[in-house]
């Protein structure tokens, strides 16, 4: 981060490809919960396996501790997909996206013995989607696309342009 | 720096899809909705389920139509009932506030509709139980909305004197199973409307005698069995209807045990007071037998033949309402039962191990029942049809038959459900093993009209609408008969060790 990369221009869109595909993910997670009438994260969270469990299953117990959770899962993954989408304020939205999929991971950790994998379409251990789609994320903080493929661009321009008014 | 045109669109590079995103996301939503919605019915190839629609009751109470009612009977069913009518004691309220604050259990319960109801009276054949209602009568912590001035609930030395009385429209009994019938058609002789604790009675004549009574005097009804307010009764009710069950055959019904209290042997906090100066010991006895003066079996009646019915009476009539509800079963046929006391030994004659077998030839079903006092092991009833295996409590899971023909073409696998229902019910606040049983047996709250309430509080608001004439009650006299003589035919069976056929048009037991 800090120093800027110089891409060529297969790795520019392969690494804009990457970014747009989480987004896309993430926004339409976030829409369809938005849409469903009176979706709430309850049950997912009362079902919780592992070590964390509790700390989940806690989070049910007050109704303004569930609402708020219900809000951050609804618009967190909304503004979340639309930033990684449009590449805008990226970076923040990669490490909020990464601490979310943390959550979602540590909610139902992939370890045999918890029996995880009775309730998912595969078969998973220590590495699951969750996992992965974080380390995407996490690779895409250090090769950062949206200051060139997305609207990021325009902010940083928009802040040269008034570093160098003030310059002058 | 300066942004030429191939950067700008570099920059604009994710636009395009995002609008492609936009146009097609909405319709696809709204598919994806629709298909979870629908996809249930279109599943059990039924076109419309009504019962999770259903709406709560609107309040009927006011200042001009207030309903005083009186206890008779106030040990801890009693209890349970006052605390769903909105009438707590000061150690509930104490028991229930936490850091200045009310359990959320307590709210819900304050928060609920104000019935618009006199805790007028009170009485017990145990001083304490019925000092205790008093005592419950004077705490001003109620409904939220009710802020009428209440008198104290006066102490009536006997049902008689209560059900004398022009301060009492009506009466809630929960006393012992031998006094149920005597009582109530007292008090419906008496013009008293009357919610009576199940199981109805204690033996088929006295069903006959207390729905002649009923009948002939026009006061409402109401037997005591909650769970007909559970939406998922009246769900499955609607899926059989509607054939998504297919022929059913057979109906497994159990309930299991496995600690003393379970086995009715039982103490309370208040037990210790009882003695014959301060328990009216010839009252309890009523019709039964003389014996001396016996606080075992007084305390602990459920276990005696001669007071209470057995864990037919206790336990069976719950899942056998729940069933009737399902399937409109009516009386069996024939009733064989066998079974033994063999682990508390010196308890009464309360058998621990029972099973019965009902026959419905008419319908070509058969329903059983196993209970044991001597595992916890926890069972939903099953309901086993051509088409679908339903497992039912609170909550329905239905699985597809091998050989289903209805369903033949959906591919689910028979160990999988194929629909699947749970009401949003709250545990929170109770955490007992035998609370949750309770709870996951479907006698706790409900779920109706977007809302977790208690499904005593339902049963008991039907009632109280229904003696202002708004409605009717779910658990009347007739579907009352049904409850009373049914499980009595399994205890007539067991007692006797023989085969017991029920005449349905002479309306007669034939003991083979």
């Amino acid at each position: 981060m800090g120093k800027e990369i110089k891409y060529s221009t297969g790795q520019l869109w392969a690494l804009t490809l990457l970014r747009v595909l989480i987004g896309w993910h993430f926004l339409y997670e976030g829409l369809i919960k938005f849409y469903t009438p009176g979706w709430t994260a309850k049950a997912y969270l009362q079902n919780t396996t592992g070590p964390f469990a509790p700390l989940f299953r806690s989070m049910t117990g007050s109704e303004i501790v569930q609402r708020c959770v219900d809000l951050m899962n609804e618009w967190g993954l909304i503004l979340l997909g639309l930033g990684l989408f449009l590449g805008i304020c990226s970076r923040y939205c990669k490490i909020f996206g990464i601490v979310l999929l943390l959550f979602y991971y540590l909610a139902y950790p992939p370890f045999a013995s918890l029996g995880v994998n009775a309730h998912v379409e595969g078969s998973y251990w220590i590495v699951n989607k969750n996992l992965i789609e974080m380390a995407a994320l996490f690779l895409l903080c250090w090769f950062p696309s949206s200051h060139i493929t997305g609207l990021d661009y325009f902010i940083r321009q928009f802040r040269f342009k008034l570093k160098a008014s003030r310059g002058q | 720096m300066k942004t030429n045109r191939r950067d700008f669109l570099k920059g604009m590079a994710a636009v395009p899809f995002l609008g492609y995103f936009a146009v097609g996301a909405k319709g696809n939503i709204t598919t994806e909705l629709e298909r979870i919605q629908n996809d249930y019915l279109s599943t059990l190839k039924i076109d419309h389920l009504s019962a999770p629609e259903d709406k709560l009751r609107p309040p009927t109470g006011n200042n001009n139509n207030v309903v005083r009612f009186g206890v008779i009977g106030n040990g801890w069913r009693g209890d349970q009932l006052l605390n769903s009518l909105g009438f707590v004691s000061s150690k509930y309220v104490e028991d229930n506030t936490v850091n200045g604050k009310y359990t959320k259990r307590l709210q819900d319960l304050l928060d609920e509709e104000d019935l618009y109801v006199d805790f007028a009276g009170v009485c017990d054949t145990f001083d304490a139980h019925a000092k205790r209602g008093y005592e419950i009568s004077l705490n001003k912590v109620r409904r939220g909305g009710d802020k009428r001035e209440h008198k104290p609930a006066r102490i009536f030395p006997t049902y008689r004197e209560m059900i004398a009385s022009d301060e009492i429209d009506a009466v809630i009994i929960a006393t012992p199973d031998h006094t149920h019938a005597r009582i109530a058609i007292d008090a419906a002789k008496a013009g008293k409307h009357v919610y009576l604790e199940k199981p109805m009675t204690h033996t088929v004549e006295e069903a006959l005698e207390l729905r002649e009574a009923i009948k002939s005097t026009g006061v409402i009804f109401q037997l005591g069995h909650e769970n007909r307010q559970q939406m998922s009764f009246k769900i499955a009710n609607e899926l059989y209807k509607k054939g998504a069950l297919g022929v059913v055959s057979m109906v497994q019904t159990y309930t299991n045990k496995n600690d003393r209290n379970g086995a009715w042997i039982r103490t309370r906090e208040f037990d210790h007071l009882g003695s014959p100066d301060t328990i009216n010991w010839k009252e309890f006895l009523g019709k039964a037998p003389w014996v001396e003066f016996d606080p075992k079996r007084y305390f602990n009646w459920q276990r005696y033949s001669e007071y209470g019915t057995g864990v037919t009476g206790n336990d069976f009539t719950h899942k056998y309402d729940c069933v009737n509800q399902v399937l409109e079963l009516g009386i069996p046929d024939t009733v064989v039962a066998l079974g033994g006391q063999y682990y508390y030994k010196g308890h009464g004659d309360m058998p621990d191990l029972f099973s019965a077998i009902f026959t419905y030839p008419e319908r070509g079903l058969t329903m059983t029942y196993d209970s044991t006092l001597k595992s916890g092991i926890y069972r939903q009833s099953h309901i086993l049809g051509s088409e679908v295996t339903m497992d039912i409590d609170n909550a329905i899971m239905m699985y597809k038959d091998t050989y289903s023909e209805r369903y033949k073409e959906h591919a689910i696998s028979s160990d999988d459900p194929m629909y699947y229902y749970e009401p949003c019910a709250d545990v929170d606040a109770i955490s007992s093993a035998t609370a949750k049983t309770y709870l996951k047996s479907g006698y706790g709250p409900t779920y109706i009209d977007g809302k977790v309430i208690d499904a005593t509080f339902l049963h008991l608001k039907e009632w109280i609408d229904a003696i202002r004439g708004f409605g009717t009650t779910s658990c009347g006299i007739d579907v009352g008969f049904e409850e009373a003589v049914t499980f009595n035919l399994a205890n007539l069976a067991y007692e006797h060790r023989r085969p017991v056929h029920w005449d349905k048009v002479n309306e007669k037991v034939i003991i083979e």
